[in-house]
């Protein structure tokens, strides 16, 4: 695989989001993962940097990195921090719990994410972060163990179905939305019906969401009956993603829409595919809407739409004849820091094309 | 310009075997300038008679600006000593310091202030990661020898440093030049040692043998060629500094080799 992917490093610090650390210090080169940082400084993390010199990796950056553990501490008064290795500090054997012992910390939880960039699958980068999470205190260990299954199977999935498993996919630009949201709105005007399934990961359903508020706005309008399937189990996972789900249930419900089969939590799209197939099957679908992680769906039908946020994932896609396949490009960024749903370009255009019918 | 490079596992003779390959050269009259690349810098205390000179990266650490004049010392016989320097042992990356003062001494452009005859580095024991390769890679050294005695832990290193030179060979800069034997008066030592060079398909260019004369001065913190110049051991050092020095190839250009000064080398 020679494309960029998110590397370890990149997951222990979204992990460290969803455990809700306070302030996450990476301890490599300045620019290591600024990308990363910078989303999560908008969904309200602090992640700050050691910002190693040549220096720092002849004689050791130890002492950055504790400088900068106190600097944080005292810029930001924080109840729980985190540490993350980088390639570099790594490579020179920094270590890090030694620097968090030796920083002044009062009465902060402070604990280190030991991982690099070259560690293979970069779930191991989160696996190592909930570990380090556990045995800190902040995550329970049964939750830590729950994720990490859940991780291993979603790396399983990446390998089998997704960008993880193909050479090279040249990101891919979404065709407009006109064709798929017609090919609805005709469903939908005929009295057909229509299943709209979302495999969301994490934060990505608070965008994706927005298609059940568009396609019930459609089907009140145009008539045909609809499902509703997600995994938005209000209460698995860790205590961010349980918010997610709160937040977008209630704003769903304010709304009027019910989602009518709940299966799994927003981290376990991995591993729920078959329970929401089979829900999917007892209704005997005319049309298929699969949001998200579309892959994580099994027997995807060439008819089907699929709505990915990933514009390589939709390269994968398209590449397999899945013609119906559009790309919601960009979302991440628009979705870190929401609290509510962000309206998906896709459902935009399915309201528009109602109006005008 | 000959660049030539002395590997060998630590406590072997590589630093003494060097500093009189130094001073031997510089009495002829050549301008010679060792280069120490242990974290320890103690490469040309035997030139210097300094055991705790300031290294490069002493100077780096401080971020103090550097001037060449602070970090090239003056040996016996005009020689020009340097010490890359390192971290403290555990910490940091000595490999990586290694790799970063050799870009300094390029950046303040050494070798056109001083365009010394002949560049030795002496290297820390193994090849144990890149940056310990550096004077064998990128065209730093043309010629490495390596010195070693009958004892096994020697040879298998010299195995190594050897694997190591015919692994970058590709790259078209370093050769492999032989062995230098720095007898330790080990059972059927010259055989061991002739025998290992055969199946590193090389040679042993040079048996310095053991003598009381070394120990005696580095007590007084001088080379052989210096401190007892008319002894039979400083000749064995003259003849050894001359052979390396007629087996060692001359070529123009700065501390690196450029792709234009090795075009049509018989190593590429």
């Amino acid at each position: 695989m020679i494309h960029p992917r998110p590397n370890p490093i990149v997951a222990a610090m979204y992990t460290l989001r969803d455990m809700n650390v306070d302030v996450i210090v990476t301890h490599g080169p300045s620019g290591c993962c600024f990308m990363a940082s910078r989303p999560l400084e908008n969904a309200g993390i602090r992640v700050v940097t050691s910002a190693l010199k040549d220096n720092d990796l002849i004689f050791g950056g130890s002492e950055s990195l504790v400088a900068t553990l106190n600097e944080a501490k005292r810029k930001f008064a924080p109840r729980t921090m985190a540490v993350v290795g980088t390639c570099a500090s790594t490579i020179i054997g920094d270590d890090l719990g030694a620097a968090v012992k030796r920083a002044d910390l009062g009465d902060t939880i402070c604990f280190a994410v030991d991982c690099h960039g070259c560690m293979n699958n970069n779930t191991e980068g989160a696996i190592r972060a909930l570990k380090a999470g556990a045995k800190a205190g902040i995550v329970p260990q049964d939750e830590c163990d729950r994720q990490t299954v859940l991780l291993k199977a979603a790396t399983d999935l990446e390998k089998k179905k997704g960008m993880a498993g193909k050479t090279y996919l040249s990101p891919a630009v979404s065709p407009t939305k006109m064709h798929v949201c017609r090919v609805i709105a005709d469903a939908l005007k005929n009295g057909k019906k229509v299943a709209v399934v979302m495999l969301a990961k994490k934060e990505l359903a608070y965008r994706f969401s927005d298609m059940f508020v568009a396609v019930d706005e459609a089907r009140k309008r145009l008539g045909g009956q609809t499902l509703f399937v997600a995994n938005m189990d209000e209460g698995l996972g860790l205590p961010r993603i349980r918010r997610y789900c709160s937040n977008i249930m209630a704003e769903l419900d304010a709304d009027g829409v019910n989602i009518d089969c709940i299966v799994g939590g927003l981290d376990e799209y991995a591993v729920v595919g078959e329970r929401m197939k089979e829900k999917v099957d007892e209704f005997e679908p005319d049309l298929k809407i699969i949001l998200g992680i579309c892959h994580a769906y099994p027997d995807m039908g060439k008819d089907d739409i699929l709505i990915t946020d990933q514009p390589r994932e939709l390269a994968n896609y398209l590449d397999q004849n899945f013609t119906c396949a559009v790309g919601e490009v960009s979302s991440h960024n628009m979705v870190m820091g929401a609290t509510g749903i962000v309206h998906l370009e896709t459902a935009d255009t399915l309201r528009e094309i109602v109006r005008e019918m | 310009m000959r660049r030539i490079a002395i590997y060998g596992k630590g406590g072997i003779g590589k630093s003494t075997t060097s500093s009189n390959i130094t001073d031997a050269l510089a009495e002829k009259g050549l301008k010679v300038m060792q280069i120490g690349c242990d974290p320890k810098a103690d490469s040309t205390r035997l030139l210097t008679g300094n055991d705790r000179p300031v290294t490069v990266l002493d100077v780096m650490r401080k971020g103090d600006d550097l001037v060449l004049e602070d970090i090239v010392h003056e040996g016996r016989n005009g020689s020009l000593c340097v010490e890359c320097g390192g971290p403290r042992p555990g910490q940091g990356c000595a490999g990586r310091g290694i790799i970063a003062a050799f870009e300094e001494l390029e950046r303040l452009d050494a070798m056109s202030v001083y365009d010394p005859d002949v560049i030795v580095y002496d290297v820390l024991g193994d090849v144990v990661c890149g940056g310990f390769a550096m004077p064998i890679r990128n065209g730093y050294a043309r010629d490495v020898f390596v010195v070693t005695s009958g004892e096994m832990m020697s040879l298998y290193a010299a195995n190594n440093i050897a694997e190591a030179v015919k692994g970058f060979r590709v790259d078209g800069y370093a050769r492999f030049g032989g062995l230098i034997q720095n007898s330790r008066n080990v059972k059927d030592e010259n055989d061991l040692v002739d025998r290992a060079a055969a199946e590193m398909g090389s040679e042993v260019v040079y048996r310095v043998p053991r003598s009381p004369e070394v120990q005696r001065c580095e007590d007084m913190r001088t080379t052989v060629v210096s401190g007892a110049p008319d002894s039979e051991q400083a000749n064995e050092y003259r003849r050894l500094a001359q052979l390396l020095y007629d087996r060692s190839e001359d070529i123009s250009g700065g501390m690196r080799l450029g792709d234009e000064e090795i075009t049509g080398c018989e190593c590429r």
